[in-house]
């Protein structure tokens, strides 16, 4: 397994002291979608602005493809596209001045594929950024990201401010390129139901940690529910129900939901700090 | 082409409001500056005998020179509007150059798609910094054809009059302003508070310039013993006086202030600038030094304007350096 995205011992603390990563390690493979999941200020953002160049890791390390993104960050970038957490456009630029701007910048950008996919979801090119609605300047974002043809694809939760209509179809078109491109995709997200469909792997990240790295598959069909405490249980929450739930590794009273797995994980960072505080 | 066009796009797009305002301010002052000169050569054409005021006959001239000196005064003012004009330009365009792209969140688009900042950087500030040259050029062509008008029987190509306000220094102290005003941007990343800053240094900045520039010209100055029985008793009429003193009886040049540091006192001075410490010290000719001045000649203005040029566009280029040292290092929003 080659790794595309890799974390050694990566901290981050910010000038307020605060720590937004606590010296993760992770190590992406090639290829697919992966989820990055957890709640607001679990360290998401910071992690892929690491690996973007955005961010200097206080501690340990980054790397894409083994290149270091803040030392060599022109050989870095030259194999990311990034789409930030809200559409970046210049409001006074139509869509087709973004797609000449990025020709400008970006040596190789596929200025065709990326007016194929907005002609694909109707985005008038001619229009300006600001009379773009969310979804669209959203799916904009995307195009410019799918232009570069870059190997791996940082999304830092571009469905965040989308309706769930405009949502469904960012991750629609989203997949699509992604299977036609074989792009490493790397979607983060504090909404589980949104991801639950479109990927292949998942990362629940809670308080500058990594609680859980597998496959969508993998980390469904190893977790259950238990209706009643046991000891070797993850972590207990609650349920839609208001009833008490636990998440278990291997069998329980049913097999658990993706979300459930989450909720579980992140229940357990949420516990575990508590205790150490 | 389409690469400049596509940068100039951006860059008009972004600063829409600030580069009309600039461009309409220039525009008026340019039309002015072309209006008052050529009232000034209208008046002196018409009236040969009575302007300018040294050929002016008394008593069948007052209307004639009540008209140029109002004319003149208002004149006057507006060069000090081109003197004014590279530091207000800087501020305005230079300071939200940088801090725009980082409050708008667009820095994180056009960071993480291009791969050098730096390149991006320098094609960011090329339209900004060629619309400031030829804005400025307007004005530095129009100060100097109104400086004319003002001083027809003077050659300006080697004469101080209007040091700073004329020529091709407005236009070198523009580049200079606008490249420290996009470093207070790109260091603050905030519009508003990124103008307000930029104005502040940009006065720290200058005035420092300035008094370092006063101790590079004090060592330019020619001593020149004043004789006031002369009509030209200074060194030249285009000459830049910087200070002025007293040659003492035994050669050895100070200034006012020293010599009073010395506690010495200068009581009488002659029609020939002899100076002498009391009435008796005159009349028994017991003198005490000469009044001097300590001046550029103005066959040295072209290189002082160079030099002070080279010096606000080398500022200009240090700011430019440290804009992309910040930029490479700082965070996109």
């Amino acid at each position: 397994m080659t790794a595309v995205l890799e974390a050694r011992g990566l901290a981050k603390r910010y000038r307020r002291g605060v720590w937004a990563l606590g010296g993760i390690d992770l190590e992406l493979p090639a290829g697919g979608i992966t989820a990055l999941v957890g709640p607001n200020a679990a360290g998401k953002s910071t992690l892929l602005k690491t690996w973007v160049g955005f961010e200097k890791p206080t501690r340990g390390s980054a790397a894409v493809m083994g290149l270091d993104p803040w030392r060599q960050r022109s050989q870095a970038l030259a194999n990311l596209g990034y789409v930030p957490q809200s559409p970046a456009l210049y409001d006074g630029l139509s869509v087709d001045d973004h797609l000449d701007l990025a020709v400008q910048l970006r040596p190789g950008f596929d200025r065709a594929h990326a007016r194929e996919r907005l002609d694909q979801l109707g985005i008038p090119r001619g229009a300006g950024a600001r009379n773009l609605s969310g979804g669209q300047q959203a799916q904009v974002s995307l195009a410019l990201a799918l232009g570069t043809r870059a190997p791996i694809l940082l999304l830092d939760e571009p469905l965040a401010s989308l309706d769930p209509l405009a949502r469904r179809e960012f991750l629609h078109v989203l997949t699509d390129a992604v299977r036609d491109g074989g792009a490493t995709t790397l979607l983060s997200s504090h909404i589980v139901t949104d991801v639950e469909q479109s990927c292949d792997r998942l990362i629940v990240l809670g308080v500058g940690q990594v609680l859980l790295h597998d496959t969508v598959a993998n980390a469904m069909a190893s977790h259950a529910i238990s209706t009643s405490d046991r000891a070797d249980a993850i972590a207990a929450f609650a349920a839609p129900d208001g009833s008490r739930i636990w998440l278990v590794r291997g069998a329980g009273d049913r097999p658990a939901t993706l979300d459930e797995v989450v909720l579980g994980y992140l229940a357990s960072a949420r516990t575990s700090s508590a205790v150490a505080a | 082409m389409t690469a400049a066009l596509t940068w100039g796009r951006l860059g008009f797009r972004q600063q829409r409001w600030e580069l009309i305002l600039v461009a309409l301010g220039v525009a008026a002052t340019a039309i002015a500056m072309l209006w008052f000169a050529s009232q000034l050569n209208g008046l002196r054409a018409a009236s040969p005998g009575c302007v300018p005021p040294a050929a002016a006959e008394f008593g069948s001239c007052e209307a004639a020179l009540n008209a140029y000196s109002q004319i003149e005064g208002l004149a006057d003012n507006m060069l000090l509007l081109s003197f004014g004009a590279p530091f207000g330009i800087g501020v305005l365009l230079g300071a939200p150059l940088i801090a725009r792209e980082i409050d708008a969140g667009t820095a994180q688009l056009a960071w993480s798609i291009g791969r050098s900042r730096v390149s991006w950087l320098l094609r960011r500030i090329a339209f900004i910094a060629l619309f400031v040259v030829v804005a400025l050029g307007v004005l530095a062509v129009t100060s100097e054809i109104l400086a004319a008008a003002l001083a027809p029987e003077r050659n300006l190509g080697s004469d101080f009059a209007w040091f700073g306000r004329r020529g091709w220094l407005i236009v070198a102290r523009g580049l200079g302003a606008l490249m420290l005003g996009m470093l207070v941007g790109a260091l603050i990343g905030r519009v508003l508070p990124a103008i307000l800053a930029a104005a502040l240094v940009m006065a720290l900045v200058f005035t420092g310039l300035s008094f370092a520039q006063d101790r590079w010209q004090e060592g330019l100055t020619e001593t020149h013993r004043m004789n006031y029985s002369e009509a030209g008793s200074y060194l030249d009429s285009g000459a830049l006086v910087i200070n002025t003193g007293l040659e003492l009886a035994s050669g050895e040049v100070v200034t006012w202030s020293e010599l009073n540091e010395r506690g010495l006192e200068v009581s009488y001075v002659d029609e020939q600038g002899r100076l002498f410490a009391s009435e008796q010290d005159m009349q028994d000719g017991n003198l005490l030094g000469y009044d001097v001045e300590f001046a550029i000649p103005g066959a040295r203005y072209a290189g002082v304007v160079a030099a002070v040029g080279a010096a606000s566009v080398g500022v200009g280029l240090l700011a430019l350096g440290l804009t992309a040292v910040v930029v490479g290092r700082r965070r996109p929003v």
